[in-house]
């Protein structure tokens, strides 16, 4: 055979290099090579390597006899000029006979030589890296995954590109009542509820682009039936393919309408089945705005709702609210939320309306409540007390805006039931006056700005001061002296009174025992120290035992004073918590005595030490009228126990009270209440006046 | 839009190819106009000299086929080609996909219709076949309705819908080829075979190879997947799936585009894997995604 070819360079190429080469060729282990020659119509395969011999099974001579569309028997037809063209090399894939006769599938590639008469026919059959063997991979991985979630409960969906869909399994066509074959392609998206189309197409089209996501989405099933799901696409991405992705579909029908169920539980008033207070805060927040205007509460509470609760009964009470519900409902208009506040009392909430508007809507309630029913078996003609707020400039919050229709709702009350009243600019300002000290106050008990002063307690024998009385002053930092007539009774409205009463009572220990360490024998054989109605609890006398123990003091040091009105209002748990302190060693006094209405039969069974005169009675000794304070000293005399008279305010009045037999005394004209310095001072000098 | 290559061989080279089988000859009309001035081997040569004329196309094709070829080089490269780019998107966007609209930026749109759809694209841009002036009257007709077919049924055949998708989009890619060099010919010869057998027996008589043979000749020769392929050569292979499903969707775009066309019973041409029965549902599909799918491929 004659050889001749150029190398890159165009020079040619020695022989002995040639012969390397077609040695390699000869040898090669990896590569197939076969030689052709077309001579007319004949094709015949004029040389083999040893590898195409070892990978056809043919004998060299018989491949040599082979016509090649024998070899080749898909290139029938004259299909062999296809694979052998003269001017370029082409490579197919197609089945190559084998000497067995088997087919087996190779690419082959025919090079052409310079002359147009032979080819180069170089045979690979098709390994693992042949993408035929990489498309049977992935189509059994996809078979799997089809085979996997086929029979998952869980409703699964798997597109081959975009959104079309591959695959469904059974618990998605379960889940929409369809036949798959209606949901591959873009079948599925007829499922998709019109109005959750858009958003289930945004998250596959985000997942398709990378990443995951879900959401959630309603499908309507062939029945017409709905259910909402949520849907969690994954990602797919095939190198080569395109992208793709894997829904996961979970039905939380059930799961919502619990939640639903449980989130109107907890937003809705079970007896009325109106919106509760925290829906009613959540309401007005969406809709309050500060620059805006046109919202508007009306706030009721039904007069005389107690008598009814007590005289029919609860479930009377119940009845009642239920219908005072009903009629609010059908009358106020659609969009207005009417809303359960607590107890006897409701909100309706209106948008875009003006004073007129709402105040001719709170008439019309008025009227509505106002129609008689029957409550087992008794007439009744419901009333409300109404407040009504429209939104100004000066509500910056949805609180207050509720908080002002409450305010004018109380305001109605005062004024006479079943009355309307529109707040005005003075209540508003009275009440967050209000506010603004009950803040002022908290921070003061906090910071202890709260100071006692001490007013000495006299003893009637001999004219010695025997004891103090701890009064609670406050100094407001801009509004000056706060009367305790003020702000004991904004503790007790504001759940601060406890506060101050520890405050109190551990700033007089803490006193009497500076006053012990100045004073020794001279000190204030006790302190007086007054108790809110509030306070009497079963917290009392553990405070006490506390503070006693914190500041190591014998319990006789302390006088606990309850005004006669605290143990009326609960004459039993009363007696009980007096029992206590009087077991811990304290004393205990009745303050004001005479102006409680309490029962002296059960005086006789409470275990206090004294009683306080109280001051007004004592003011009537100068108007000639000693009637109250001779027989309340009588009174105590009689039930052993001691005196004190309050008030004092001349001479004449301390020489009565101790002719009438009062043990102690207290007032003004004896002694002015002082701080701990001063009362020191004042001690002491006394006491070195009367050595 | 450039013409297809002009061939100008001075011989009738037909003699070269083997005598088409007896049988089918027997088939053909005694009618037949004389064969053209026919060389299979420039029909052949002239598919590389499309790639020559129209380089973007060509690197797409190239590039699709790459093994680790991304969304991002493929959208890279579309973007050289105004006209191309604006079809993916336009197809990407389509019923077809699912997507409505949501498809804003190329690469996107290169993941959504996927490598293959985008090589066939680019591969009916390379051979002008989105010139219509250049082709049978009811190529695109046939093509879409052949496409959608495919890709409806190819689950049935265990083929991809994707892939079946572009197969029957690229199908008939051998009869523009034989009917840009034989137009009055190939149009006398479609005339009297409109059934798919029938053409193609006359195909083979007439130029010595039909025209899926010459379809699948040009994929293997770009580099489309043997698997995409395979289908288009082994059409009259009754026990093979893809010949099947390509045999298959032949018979429902005809009965879907062609007048008076002559209906064969598919559960044959399937191997049983269609029945009857079931086709409306098929052709209902297939009726109503195919004037979009068109739009989007040539508009």
């Amino acid at each position: 055979m004659t050889v001749r070819a150029n190398a890159p360079t165009g020079q040619p190429v020695p022989p002995d290099v040639m012969a390397a080469v077609f040695h390699t060729a000869i040898l090669s282990d990896r590569m197939a090579l076969l030689v052709v020659e077309v001579v007319g119509r004949r094709r015949t395969v004029v040389w083999t390597n040893d590898k195409a011999v070892e990978l056809l099974g043919y004998a060299p001579e018989d491949l040599s006899a082979l016509p090649l569309e024998q070899l080749l028997p898909s290139l029938g037809g004259g299909e062999l000029r296809l694979l052998l063209r003269r001017e370029r090399a082409v490579q197919m894939t197609l089945p190559v006979r084998s000497a067995s006769g088997a087919p087996l599938e190779c690419i082959v590639r025919a090079n052409p030589d310079q002359t147009g008469r032979l080819w180069t026919l170089r045979v690979f059959t098709v390994d693992a890296g042949d993408q035929r063997v990489s498309r049977a991979t992935a189509d059994a991985h996809e078979r799997r995954f089809a085979t996997l979630t086929e029979r998952s409960p869980i409703p699964t969906l798997l597109s081959e590109q975009g959104m079309r869909l591959a695959h469904v399994n059974d618990a998605f066509c379960a889940l929409v009542g369809q036949q798959a074959e209606h949901l591959l392609g873009t079948g599925w998206l007829t499922s998709m509820h019109p109005d959750d189309l858009d958003a289930v197409l945004e998250q596959a089209a985000t997942v398709l682009d990378g990443g995951e996501g879900e959401v959630q989405a309603r499908l309507v099933r062939a029945d017409g039936t709905v259910r909402t799901t949520v849907i969690r696409f994954a990602h797919l991405f095939t190198p080569g393919v395109g992208a793709g992705f894997v829904g996961t579909i979970e039905d939380i029908t059930e799961r919502l309408a619990f939640e639903t169920r449980l989130a109107h539980q907890a937003h809705h008033d079970p007896l009325t089945g109106l919106p509760n207070r925290t829906l009613l805060a959540e309401h007005v927040t969406e809709r309050f705005d500060p620059a805006g205007s046109g919202l508007a509460c009306i706030f009721l509470d039904l007069d005389n709702f107690k008598v009814v609760n007590d005289s029919l009964g609860h479930a009377a009470g119940d009845d009642l609210l239920v219908e005072v519900a009903t009629r609010l409902r059908s009358t106020v208009r659609p969009h207005d939320l009417v809303a359960r506040f607590g107890g006897d009392e409701f909100v309706v909430v209106c948008e875009d309306v003006d004073e007129a508007d709402v105040v001719a809507l709170a008439e019309r309630i008025g009227e509505a409540l106002r129609r008689p029913l029957r409550i087992r078996g008794v007439d009744h003609r419901p009333q409300a007390s109404i407040g009504v707020t429209v939104q100004t400039g000066e509500h910056v919050s949805a609180e207050e805006l509720i908080r002002d229709c409450d305010i004018a709702m109380y305001q109605a009350k005062a004024g006479g039931r079943g009355r309307i009243t529109v707040l005005d600019h003075l209540a508003r300002a009275q009440a967050r006056d209000k506010l603004r000290l009950v803040a002022d106050l908290r921070a003061a008990i906090e910071a202890r700005d709260i100071t006692l002063l001490y007013q000495p307690i006299f003893s009637t024998q001999d004219g010695t001061p025997v004891a103090v009385e701890s009064l609670a002053r406050w100094e407001h930092p801009e509004r000056g002296a706060i009367s305790p007539s003020t702000f004991v009774p904004l503790a007790e409205e504001n759940g601060l009174v406890s506060a101050l009463g520890l405050l109190v009572l551990d700033e007089t220990c803490r006193q009497l025992v500076e006053w012990d360490r100045v004073l020794g024998e001279d000190a204030p054989a006790r302190a007086n120290v007054n108790v809110s109605a509030l306070q009497l609890d079963g917290n009392l006398c553990g405070h006490v035992e506390s503070a006693l123990q914190r500041h190591g003091l014998a319990p006789r040091r302390l006088s606990v004073e309850i005004t006669e009105s605290a143990l009326v209002k609960d004459p039993a748990s009363a007696r009980a918590v007096l029992l206590q302190l009087r077991d811990l060693g304290v004393e205990l006094a009745i303050d004001d005595f005479g102006t409680g209405y309490s029962s002296l039969a059960y005086l006789r069974h409470l275990p206090v030490t004294s009683l306080k005169v109280d001051r007004s009675f004592v003011a009537e000794l100068a108007d000639g009228h000693p009637e109250i304070t001779t027989a309340v000293i009588a009174l105590a005399r009689s039930l052993n126990l001691h005196t004190v008279a309050e008030g004092v305010e001349t001479a004449e009045q301390a020489a009565e009270l101790t002719r009438l037999g009062a043990t102690y005394l207290q007032g003004f004209s004896l002694a002015e209440p002082m701080g701990g310095d001063v009362l020191a001072a004042w001690f002491a000098g006394r006491r070195s006046a009367l050595r | 839009m450039t013409a297809l290559p002009q061939f100008n061989l001075p011989q009738f080279d037909l003699p070269l190819l083997d005598q088409p089988h007896t049988a089918r000859r027997a088939d053909m009309p005694t009618t037949l106009a004389a064969a053209p001035v026919f060389d299979i081997e420039a029909v052949l040569a002239s598919i590389d000299s499309m790639a020559a004329q129209k380089p973007v196309a060509a690197q797409i094709v190239s590039v699709a086929n790459a093994d680790g070829a991304s969304a991002k080089e493929l959208s890279a490269v579309l973007a050289s080609d105004v006209t191309l780019a604006g079809r993916v998107l336009k197809l990407s966007n389509s019923a077809y996909f699912g997507m409505r609209g949501r498809v804003t930026s190329l690469q996107f749109a290169v993941t959504v219709v996927g490598f293959t759809t985008v090589r066939t694209m680019a591969t009916v841009a390379l051979t002008d076949l989105d010139d219509e002036s250049q082709l049978p009257e009811d190529f695109w007709d046939v093509s879409t309705h052949l496409a959608l077919a495919a890709a409806a049924l190819a689950p049935r055949f265990g083929e991809r819908p994707q892939d079946a998708l572009c197969i029957g989009l690229l199908a008939q890619l051998g009869v523009a080829l034989l009917h840009h060099n034989d137009p009055e010919g190939y149009a006398e010869l479609s005339a009297a075979q409109p059934g798919a057998a029938g053409r193609r027996a006359a195909e083979v008589q007439r130029y010595g190879i039909h025209a899926l043979r010459l379809t699948s000749v040009a994929l293997e020769q770009w580099g489309f997947p043997h698997t995409m392929v395979l289908p288009l050569r082994e059409v009259d292979d009754l026990g093979s799936p893809g010949g099947g499903l390509l045999r298959t969707a032949f018979e429902l775009a005809g009965r879907l585009c062609l007048d008076g066309h002559e209906k064969v019973p598919v559960p044959v041409l399937s191997g049983g894997r269609l029945a009857e029965r079931d086709v409306t549902t098929v052709l209902e599909s297939v009726r109503a995604q195919a004037d979009e799918l068109r739009r989007a491929l040539l508009g």
